[in-house]
């Protein structure tokens, strides 16, 4: 389930590198002020990277993430808009994600349909209809009282990375030691060995990408309150590359079997701080997506290698 | 007459393993080499070392008197080494001549000699008294063609030490005999043949000497003129264990705990009508295709039925129980444990609870609890002695015998009143064959009742207390314990009792 042993600590090599050379190339890299807007965008792009690496597991892909999630905080904003509970708006997004997932896992585990057919067409599906309710317009009038709330800051630190932090541990937890996880570490090492042993593999395959919406959905919460608005533009595929990318650095095979929560944590804090010094490099954003896609096959040709 | 191969001192160690101590083999032109070992004896990494795979820690391979260094396989083909795998190596979609020119097309104004490599390839396969046509793909070739297409690439490639590894394995009566007919005209030609195979008639059949590896070490061959049967057996897995212990189990119980009724899926299995008695090892006897493998799949819901009733004993009594339900009663050991048996890059630990994670579940809160898990699974490491050096090791690191019984601990953790088998000695050593029927001999003296399936005879014909007979998805015949050889493979092939 971990592969060789030995490549389990390279998500934290890579992070420590990544951070220790943008720390000295980049003016003003280690402020308080820049480490807490990166914590804030890895904390979302994290947890959107932890359902696509549920998903991975199982040896799927689901490529229907941010457009799902552009979709939940749309529906969940034009709820508010027209004088709606944030709370209940706040379960519309969750529900929505969760709903959109269910259909994925449907697809995919029930109908035996293949993953990236499926998640490409419900990404565009997602697209489509976020476009139409929207009129391609951004929705905004949120009540202010969502914003503070989501983005309450303990101390100094927004609750979206403390939400990140504890989900994180709690995945990790999930992985290593609950029924769940070792089912889907099973699943993607070998689903007709685990069919044998008893496993429920169609119900696994089905809850890896319900899990993936849900994600999606809870995401939607955080971004919609950071932007104060909501729009179809949130799910731009653009970003299904830094959730892969945030994936396979931090160890998830996309092979399947093999893979850890606090390592796409880390993958996800490494593109964010690429991200992030880019922009303060001022790299242009043709190059910045170049360096991107680089850092994905990189990963993966590690990954092919170490299963040799 | 010197050796045209011979290979002196060979050693090998991997991290925690001496793999091979000072092997000596000679092998001669024109005669057959067979390297006979059990699971773990060294062979894969000899035949690793002269295919140029792995490099030898000390030793030296000469090749007609000159000392040959192989640091990869080009290097070990340019020597002429060729093998035949045992998993066919050829590319499906492509043409026989294509497959056999695959490595150095020739060319002709930069494209390929189409003309000349079919006129190429069926000058070979003549040759090898084989009529197959170079332009048909290879995908619709059986596996006996598919083996004599690699033959003749190792051929075309100038081949002259050319070595076999089970080859037999998935080959029909009619094919072997073919190839045993191509392996002689090959001898005839001075080639050098070195032959690996478990079955022990195969090679008094076509070799000319063997060599038997134990533990890493050359621990006797010779003419197999001077050599017996019992001999080779003997030297290949030891003195002691060589025959099986077998525990007396006493009468079987009349105490039902399966009995299937009216199982039917169409064009399959047809009418099934059985009673499973706890401490009963029920033999499915019948030929490859009789519908004894799609019965037991079928009765643990891994294949689906048309129609028929499933009971199991529970709470005492038998009671109907839907397909799916079953799994919770049966352990099941299918007839491919790489495939459908084992998560080969993961822990023993890990393979052995896979079926019992349910029951691992910690009082205290909703995960597992890993120190039961990991003791449990000590216990079933100690219990069936699988010999590995940690419980964390990989199970794709153990030899076939070990990652064997790693299935049945999985079913053994659940203790399942019923255990179903599908050839669990599949590809296994004399050695280790005998100990899987240790194992299963203990548990139907425990109580457990065993549904059995087998193409190796001994095992029923040491194991079983009963015997079913399928033909065609129906059961034509039932067989006491203790019934012949020769009954029980004239009561298969006998289709009148249909």
């Amino acid at each position: 389930m971990k592969g060789l042993q030995s490549f389990r600590y390279f998500p934290f090599v890579f992070f420590g590198c990544i951070a220790i050379v943008l720390a000295f190339i980049v003016p003003h890299f280690f402020t308080v002020r820049n480490i807490i807007n990166v914590l804030t965008q890895a904390s979302t792009l994290g947890l959107m990277s932890m359902g696509m690496a549920a998903v991975l597991l199982v040896g799927g892909i689901d490529l229907s993430i941010p457009a799902i999630m552009a979709f939940s905080g749309i529906l969940g904003a034009m709820f508010m808009r027209a004088g709606g509970n944030p709370v209940i708006a706040s379960l519309i997004m969750v529900s929505v994600g969760s709903i959109a997932g269910c259909i994925n896992g449907l697809a995919v585990a029930y109908l035996r349909m293949i993953p990236f057919v499926v998640t490409l067409s419900m990404q565009a599906i997602a697209t489509g209809a976020a476009i139409w309710v929207t009129n391609a317009l951004s929705v905004s009038g949120i009540p202010t009282s969502f914003m503070n709330a989501i983005l309450y800051k303990v101390w100094i630190i927004p609750l979206p990375v403390i939400v990140f932090v504890l989900l994180t541990i709690l995945f990790e937890l999930l992985l290593r030691r609950s029924l769940f996880g070792r089912w889907l570490y099973s699943v993607g090492t070998n689903v007709r060995a685990s069919r044998v042993s008893g496993i429920n593999t169609t119900r696994v395959l089905f809850s890896a990408y319900l899990f993936s919406g849900m994600m999606a959905g809870i995401v939607a919460i955080m971004v919609t309150a950071r932007l104060s608005s909501a729009s179809a533009t949130m799910g731009s595929s653009n970003v299904v590359l830094d959730i892969v990318s945030s994936a396979v650095i931090g160890g998830v095979s996309i092979y399947g079997g093999s893979g850890s929560a606090v390592g796409v944590m880390l993958g996800a804090l490494v593109i964010t701080l690429i991200s992030n010094s880019m922009n303060f490099l001022h790299v242009p954003y043709y190059l910045t997506l170049m360096i991107k896609g680089a850092v994905i096959i990189a990963a993966i040709a590690f990954d092919s290698f170490r299963k040799k | 007459m010197d050796p045209y191969l011979r290979l002196t001192d060979v050693t090998k160690s991997f991290p925690g393993v001496q793999a091979l101590t000072g092997v000596n083999v000679s092998a001669y032109a024109g005669e057959a080499l067979a390297l006979m070992g059990a699971n773990g004896a060294g062979k894969s990494t000899l035949m690793n070392i002269l295919g140029g795979v792995t490099m030898a820690d000390s030793g030296d391979i000469r090749i007609d008197g000159k000392v040959a260094h192989f640091r990869d396989p080009k290097e070990a083909a340019r020597h002429g080494i060729a093998f035949i795998h045992q998993e066919m190596a050829l590319l499906p979609t492509m043409t026989v001549a294509e497959n056999m020119f695959i490595t150095r097309f020739p060319s002709r104004g930069g494209l390929i000699d189409r003309a000349s490599i079919e006129v190429a390839s069926s000058k070979v396969l003549q040759q090898l008294g084989c009529a197959i046509p170079t332009r048909t793909k290879v995908r619709d070739l059986s596996p006996g063609e598919c083996q004599i297409v690699e033959i003749g690439r190792a051929l075309l490639s100038k081949a002259r030490i050319i070595i076999f590894d089970e080859p037999t394995s998935s080959l029909t009566a009619r094919e072997k005999d073919q190839l045993f007919r191509v392996i002689e005209s090959l001898k005839k030609e001075g080639k050098v043949i070195i032959y690996i195979t478990h079955f022990l008639d195969e090679i008094f059949q076509i070799c000319d000497q063997a060599v038997i590896l134990r533990n890493g070490e050359v621990v006797g061959g010779g003419r197999l003129k001077d050599l017996t049967r019992s001999e080779i057996v003997t030297l290949m897995i030891g003195a002691e264990g060589t025959s099986v212990t077998s525990i007396s189990r006493g009468k079987v119980s009349s105490d039902p705990v399966l009995r299937v009724s009216g199982l039917a899926r169409s064009g399959v299995l047809d009418d099934i009508n059985f009673t499973l008695h706890s401490g009963e090892i029920l033999a499915l006897w019948g030929l490859l295709g009789s519908g004894r493998t799609e019965l037991a799949r079928a009765l643990v819901g891994l294949d689906p039925i048309d129609s028929g009733h499933i009971e199991i004993k529970t709470n005492g009594k038998l009671h109907s129980v839907s397909q799916r339900q079953t799994k919770q009663w049966i352990g099941m050991v299918t007839e491919n444990r790489r495939e459908e048996g084992l998560l080969l890059p993961c822990s023993v630990r890990e393979n052995l609870s896979l079926a019992n994670l349910n029951a691992l579940i910690s009082r205290v809160w909703p995960f597992l609890d890993r120190k039961k898990e990991t003791r449990i699974g000590v216990e079933l490491v100690e219990r069936l002695n699988i010999k590995i050096h940690d419980s964390e090791q990989a199970v794709k690191t153990l030899s076939g015998g070990n990652q064997q019984k790693v299935v049945l601990g999985r079913w053994i953790q659940r203790s399942p009143r019923i255990f179903i088998m599908d050839e669990p000695t599949r590809g296994l050593d004399v050695g280790a064959k005998a100990e899987i029927r240790k194992i299963v001999n203990e548990l139907a003296a425990g109580g457990m009742a065993v549904l059995l399936i087998s193409s190796e005879i001994e095992d029923l014909l040491e194991l079983a207390d009963r015997y079913l007979v399928l033909s065609r998805g129906r059961i034509v015949a039932e067989k006491p314990a203790g019934s012949t050889r020769n009954e029980l493979i004239a009561s298969a092939a006998d289709d009148s009792l249909i």
